[in-house]
């Protein structure tokens, strides 16, 4: 059961909640915070816990129209229709949405309604795991497949192969409601209800009437499916019904074609789809280009549908789904429909692959739909044809909303460039995908190029990743030590050679500069010579230098040199460590006790702007072994980075990014020469331009 | 206008400017393929001319027309208030309450207790932007148009140090700097009764702003355009006194529409 369901827009104004209790803590603001904010919104579910309460959250975007949908509900429960139900909300709310318009009373009723339509739809889905007959399995799939667009869920579990009629017709009146007016639009749910259970049981009876002569070719596969069947007599009627309804659906939402009716075009389609396979089935003409119509059809369908063994065994089942639809509807369109035939005939002269089909029902869609069906082949095969001159047209004119097939270019582009500058591949896959799914939707303005657009919204998102979230102001804490009396302690850990020690001498010469008293702790008791290495700069520097020796534990040297530093009333204590590879670890271990003991102020990870794909694996790697051999249950993990070797890069600096966007700690300074002055702080416009160079 | 819209139209007026039709590499192509005569051509090279005409005129507006300043944006750190304020200045009500914001809201729009009272008022554009770190960058886009700053402060949670550090960030951009630009702090959430006064909230920001007058500007971005400017004046404790900009506080209770400050300010800056 959902907890809360909150639609809100980008800026933060909340539209319509629904909630059960109330919530613990604030989950919603923790999921824009820290997950949405953080260019992680290409990920599918975010946990949050609070006290003793535990959600998980869900969501999705309206990218036009700027609108948010979450829906946060218990985490020990598994809610299969979450997405599904956050899809169709978003669907329906996109219908009613009025700018600047913040109450919306008469959603709970559809509201609701979703919901239960949702809920029968998961538990037929459980059933339908249980119950792997078949025949049966293939009939409800396919009812499931066309009703998934269209709002009828039950239908399609229900009744099985007439919930293709019964779905798609319900989601069809539900759409011209909201078409005719803003406010009446749903205020006529309970009437749509009504008509809902009549349309419903007019699927059911067309179904029926397809049944009935389908059942005995096809066997026991079609008995299964007969839950409700009333006469088949009955079946005639209601398909006339059906028939001359969907002619009424289409051509109004050709005259509507907002985004709202794009959804019961999908309805329709799969009902052509079936409707057609009959007479060609029938007469057995050009049987051939028919399948194949019905192929993209059925894959169309499919990608509003959730459940990947669904689609997987449509698709396995295609062809034998074909040859039976046919019989199923064969009788019905003969007999009563001709006029229906033919209108459908003739307009499948003209269109000779399936594919020219897709296509025009996409045009009447509209933008609505364009969106939607992102993922269905014959959009992509449409996509495919579009040529230099429409590109420009569309430059100029201003495309009504993007697109996957849009974006994918640019952003394959793009991230070919970021890995060019040395990002690491999963950083600039992932920051794809998160561009992409800010994009998705999104109203692209006029006298712009697909490109720069992509691009634009790489920059913001780059920008965000690197600009700290928090002050990285060490002057300012070291104040705030000095205040409690206490000194300040930073612990610099980093992988082998990556210049910890000399960039520690950095720090400290630059602590000096702003009247800091430094002392260096030698706490690299693992290495030859480094002590000494550290001895050198202590008496370059003329700081004091805290060292036991090789063969310590470097966690009790660490101990001392802090106890040391209250005794002598020193500001800042820098403590040098080995360095260490990710995944030696008894090193680990040791790295980690050092920081559990002494409770450094701040984790400095050292790593060098040379690393490529390896920094992910590094900055995750040590905060996952802190995390995991920490005994408290709040883990001091890395708190910030350290970028060494930076004058070496020249522009390929997409090692910064690959540590900011893994760690999510800040870079607080950067390393750019051999020199005790070398020592700067990031400069994320910079760094910004010359990734996206 | 933002500047990304900006340098686009900047490309498309060179795109345009190519006055040679020869100079466009498809159109002799195009021309061919499509069967068009030179005639169809001369227009294509009329309509552009005349593109460009219109580009450079939407240019020149851009460049002139967007700095006539009614632009008031509000700053401040996450859950201060603002998107409340903002809604509460436009419709005179919260609607169903607010959640992190993840995009500036920007409208322009008279105030609500003045259309309330039927009196005409020169609308005013408000940008409330959000106050997640993440998010600081976006600053920099408004600022430049900005006539005056709401700067919002939760006075019953009151975290000093971010306050500061964003307050201290603000006061020494060099925009704000160079065009004296107004700041009301406005402390939100009065109305309970652990907030903190405004009088404490004052000197609580000077305290840390002086501290930070020390620690800030001392590690170099290797930028030479640095932005930040120093702030007050050297050898003496800071107060907001000191600074250039008109700095003045006030107390709101946004929840109960107690705005009275924010709305004398927005009508100092812009006159109705």
């Amino acid at each position: 059961m959902l907890d809360h369901f909150s639609i809100f827009t980008r800026g933060g104004l909340v539209l319509w909640t629904f909630q059960i209790s109330g919530l613990k803590g604030s989950p919603i603001d923790a999921l824009i915070r820290s997950c949405l904010l953080e260019e992680r919104s290409g990920e599918t579910s975010f946990h949050y816990g609070h006290e003793n309460a535990s959600y998980t959250l869900k969501w999705t975007f309206h990218n036009e129209l700027g609108l948010v949908f979450v829906a946060v509900y218990q985490r020990f429960l598994q809610l299969l229709y979450a997405d599904e139900l956050l899809a169709r909300v978003r669907d329906e709310f996109a219908g009613i949405y009025r700018e600047k318009k913040y109450a919306y009373p008469k959603f709970d009723a559809v509201y609701e309604q979703l919901v239960q339509e949702a809920e029968a739809k998961a538990e037929e889905m459980k059933k339908m795991k249980q119950a792997q007959g078949g025949g049966f399995e293939r009939k409800k799939q396919v009812g499931g497949g066309g009703s998934a667009g269209g709002r009828g869920g039950q239908a399609g579990g229900k009744s099985g192969k007439g919930g293709k009629g019964g779905g798609g017709e319900k989601r069809g009146s539900g759409d011209d409601q909201d078409d005719d007016g803003d406010g009446k639009a749903i205020g006529e749910a309970s009437e749509g209800s009504a008509l809902l259970k009549h349309q419903q049981s007019a699927g059911a009876t067309a179904a029926s009437g397809g049944k009935g002569t389908s059942a005995p070719a096809n066997g026991g596969g079609a008995g299964a499916a007969i839950v409700r069947a009333p006469s088949a007599a009955n079946g005639k009627s209601s398909s006339a019904f059906d028939l001359s309804k969907l002619r009424q659906r289409k051509s109004k939402s050709v005259a509507t074609g907002g985004g709202g009716s794009s959804a019961s075009l999908v309805g329709v389609l799969s009902k052509k789809a079936s409707v057609k396979g009959g007479p060609e089935a029938a007469t057995g003409k050009r049987v051939k280009s028919m399948r194949k119509w019905d192929d993209d059809s059925a894959v169309g369908k499919i990608d509003f549908s959730d459940s990947a063994d669904m689609e997987a065994s449509v698709k396995a089942l295609d062809v034998k789904k074909e040859v039976s639809s046919g019989m199923d509807v064969e009788e019905e369109i003969g007999a009563e429909s001709e006029e229906e035939e033919e209108e459908w005939g003739s307009e499948e002269e003209e269109e000779e692959s399936g594919k020219g089909i897709a296509a025009s029902i996409r045009d009447q869609a509209g933008n609505g739909s364009a969106y939607r069906n992102g993922t269905s082949n014959g959009h992509a095969a449409n996509a495919v044809k579009k040529g230099w001159f429409s590109s420009v047209f569309s430059s100029v004119a201003g495309k009504a909303a993007l697109d996957k097939s849009d974006v994918e270019p640019a952003l394959k582009a793009l991230k070919e460039r970021l890995m060019t500058k040395n990002v690491a591949e999963e950083i600039a896959e992932k920051l794809c995908e998160s561009v992409s799914a800010s994009l998705l939707g999104r109203k692209h303005g006029s006298f712009t190029r697909i490109s720069s657009t992509v691009q634009v919204a790489m920059e913001e998102a780059l920008t965000r990743i690197l600009t700290p979230k928090r002050s990285i102001d060490i002057l300012r804490d070291v104040h705030a030590a000095k205040e409690q009396g206490r000194p300040y302690v930073i612990v610099f850990v980093g992988v082998n050679g990556v210049g910890k020690s000399t960039n520690l001498a950095k720090v400290a010469y630059w602590l000096l500069q702003h009247d800091a008293s430094v002392m260096l702790a030698a706490c690299d008791t693992f290495r030859s010579g480094a002590v000494e290495q550290l001895r050198t700069h202590a008496r370059r520097l003329q700081v004091e230098l805290f060292e036991r020796g090789y063969e310590k534990d470097p966690a009790v040297v660490a101990n001392d040199a802090i106890r040391a530093a209250v005794r002598n009333k020193t500001d800042v204590v820098l403590v040098d460590t080995a360095g260490r590879m990710q995944d030696n670890e008894p090193l680990m271990r040791a790295l980690s006790k050092l920081i559990n003991l002494n409770g450094p102020d701040l984790v400095l990870f050292v790593g060098e702007a040379l690393v490529g794909n390896d920094a992910v694996d590094q900055l995750s790697k040590f905060n996952q072994r802190l995390a995991d051999l920490s005994t408290s249950a709040n883990p001091q993990l890395i708190d910030g980075i350290l970028l060494t070797k930076f004058d070496t890069i020249d522009d390929k600096v997409g090692a910064a990014l690959s540590m900011v966007y893994t760690s999510g700690a800040p870079i607080m300074f950067v390393g750019c020469g051999q020199t005790y002055t070398d020592l700067k702080k990031l400069n994320v416009k910079q760094i910004v331009r010359s990734l996206l160079k | 206008m933002d500047f990304a819209k900006f340098t686009d139209v900047n490309e498309l007026a060179k795109m345009v400017n190519i006055s040679n039709l020869a100079e466009i590499p498809m159109l002799p192509e195009l021309a061919e393929k499509f069967e068009v005569s030179l005639e169809v051509a001369l227009c294509a090279a009329l309509s552009t001319l005349s593109i460009t005409f219109l580009v450079s005129l939407f240019l020149l507006k851009a460049a002139f027309g967007g700095s006539a300043g009614d632009t008031i944006v509000f700053l401040g750190l996450c859950g201060a208030g603002k998107t409340s304020l903002f809604s509460q200045l436009r419709d005179g009500s919260m609607h169903n309450g607010t959640v992190t914001s993840m995009e500036p809201n920007d409208d322009r729009f008279a105030l609500f207790s003045e259309r309330k009272s039927g009196r005409k008022a020169r609308p005013v554009r408000f940008v409330d932007l959000p106050g997640h770190p993440r998010l600081r960058a976006k600053v920099d886009e408004f600022l430049p148009q900005a006539r005056g700053i709401v700067f919002v402060i939760d006075a019953l949670d009151f975290q000093l140090r971010p306050t500061a550090e964003f307050l201290y960030e603000m006061l020494t951009k060099k925009i704000v700097v160079s065009s004296r630009m107004p700041i009301l702090i406005a402390c939100n959430k009065l109305d309970n009764v652990s907030a903190h006064s405004v009088e404490f909230i004052r000197r609580q920001l000077e305290k840390e702003i002086e501290k930070l007058r020390v620690t800030r500007t001392s590690l170099s971005d290797g930028d030479a355009s640095s932005t930040e400017v120093r702030l007050g004046k050297e050898g003496e404790v800071f107060k907001f006194t000191q600074v250039k900009n008109k700095v003045t506080f006030a107390g709101i209770i946004v929840a109960n529409n107690d705005i009275q400050e924010v709305e004398r300010f927005v009508r100092e800056r812009v006159r109705g």
